[in-house]
């Protein structure tokens, strides 16, 4: 690995399932850009690799897109690194099934962005017997 | 304000601590000195034989190297750390979570670091996702006020 490689970071940008824009748009969207990265198209999004300023940049443009619905994280490997991509190793990726789960969970984190709103955790309790016959009685008469 | 998080690789975590404008202390940049230092290129490319000695600043000698090993990664964040999230009971394919005595010693390390501190669970219905944003969020703000009152 040369030394040039050695200073670049790699972020994965991941879109929700509630997006406004597809996969396919991201990745345009990305070019279009013409910043000097270097961008791999993924079933959840995009991984672009590059100086950190210039990451940065297109991250956050990628970000206003689709403010609520479009996420970002750190990754360690740099895109298409042949001791962690799919092709090479067969098999899922180290970090897929992780992302899996925490997939189910981005459409309510979404809405909870979009909609932020004061929730309840308690369950309904039952009614009691009391209670119940008071309802009970006054609906009789 | 630099927060470290746990599970350190969360995605909603980081995410979530980025839009705040804070740094998120991830796992995948301690990760990415190792994998990407010009000096290591070969299997098993992120845990060399230094780990486990660095390791013996969190935990001891008895102690399973592979603890000692995550731990010298893991420990940087948390000494870096000015603020914490911890989201317990995270799903088993938090890959580099697999470990529960490094986890537990994490947490440990980070409740005795005596930082502003915010433990959750990890959510599975709609409800507590919207609860768990929502205390992030106003933890997160918390952080703003506080560091702008002492700044």
């Amino acid at each position: 690995m040369s030394l040039e490689e050695s200073s670049k970071v790699t972020r994965m940008i991941i879109l929700g399932p509630a997006a406004n824009i597809s996969q396919p748009e991201l990745i345009r969207k990305l070019h279009m850009m013409e910043l000097p990265l270097t961008i791999k198209s993924t079933c959840y999004g995009a991984v672009v690799n590059g100086e950190e300023s210039v990451v940065n940049k297109a991250v956050e443009e990628a970000r206003n897109l689709d403010y609520c619905n479009v996420f970002t994280k750190d990754r360690g490997f740099p895109p298409g690194d042949p001791r962690r991509c799919r092709a090479k190793r067969g098999g899922a990726r180290e970090g897929f099934h992780q992302l899996e789960k925490e997939f189910e969970l981005l459409g309510f984190v979404s809405e909870a962005l979009e909609h932020p709103k004061k929730v309840s955790l308690k369950k309904p309790t039952k009614v009691s017997v009391d209670t119940f016959k008071k309802i009970a009685k006054e609906c009789e008469k | 304000m630099k927060i470290a998080i746990f599970p350190p690789n969360s995605l909603i975590l980081a995410d979530l601590v980025e839009r705040r404008g804070h740094e998120a202390l991830v796992l995948q940049k301690e990760i990415r000195k190792r994998v990407t230092d010009v000096e290591i290129d070969s299997p098993p490319l992120n845990i060399t034989e230094e780990e486990p000695i660095k390791g013996l600043k969190y935990a001891a000698i008895e102690v399973p190297s592979g603890v000692r090993g995550r731990m010298a990664i893991f420990g940087p964040l948390i000494e870096a750390a000015e603020a914490a999230i911890i989201m317990e009971d995270a799903p088993f394919g938090f890959g580099c979570i697999g470990c529960a005595r490094t986890n537990e010693l994490s947490m440990f390390c980070l409740r005795k670091r005596g930082i502003p501190l915010l433990e959750l669970h990890y959510p599975t219905t709609k409800e507590e996702t919207m609860e768990v944003v929502n205390k992030i969020n106003t933890f997160l703000d918390g952080l703003n006020k506080e560091g702008k009152s002492n700044g």
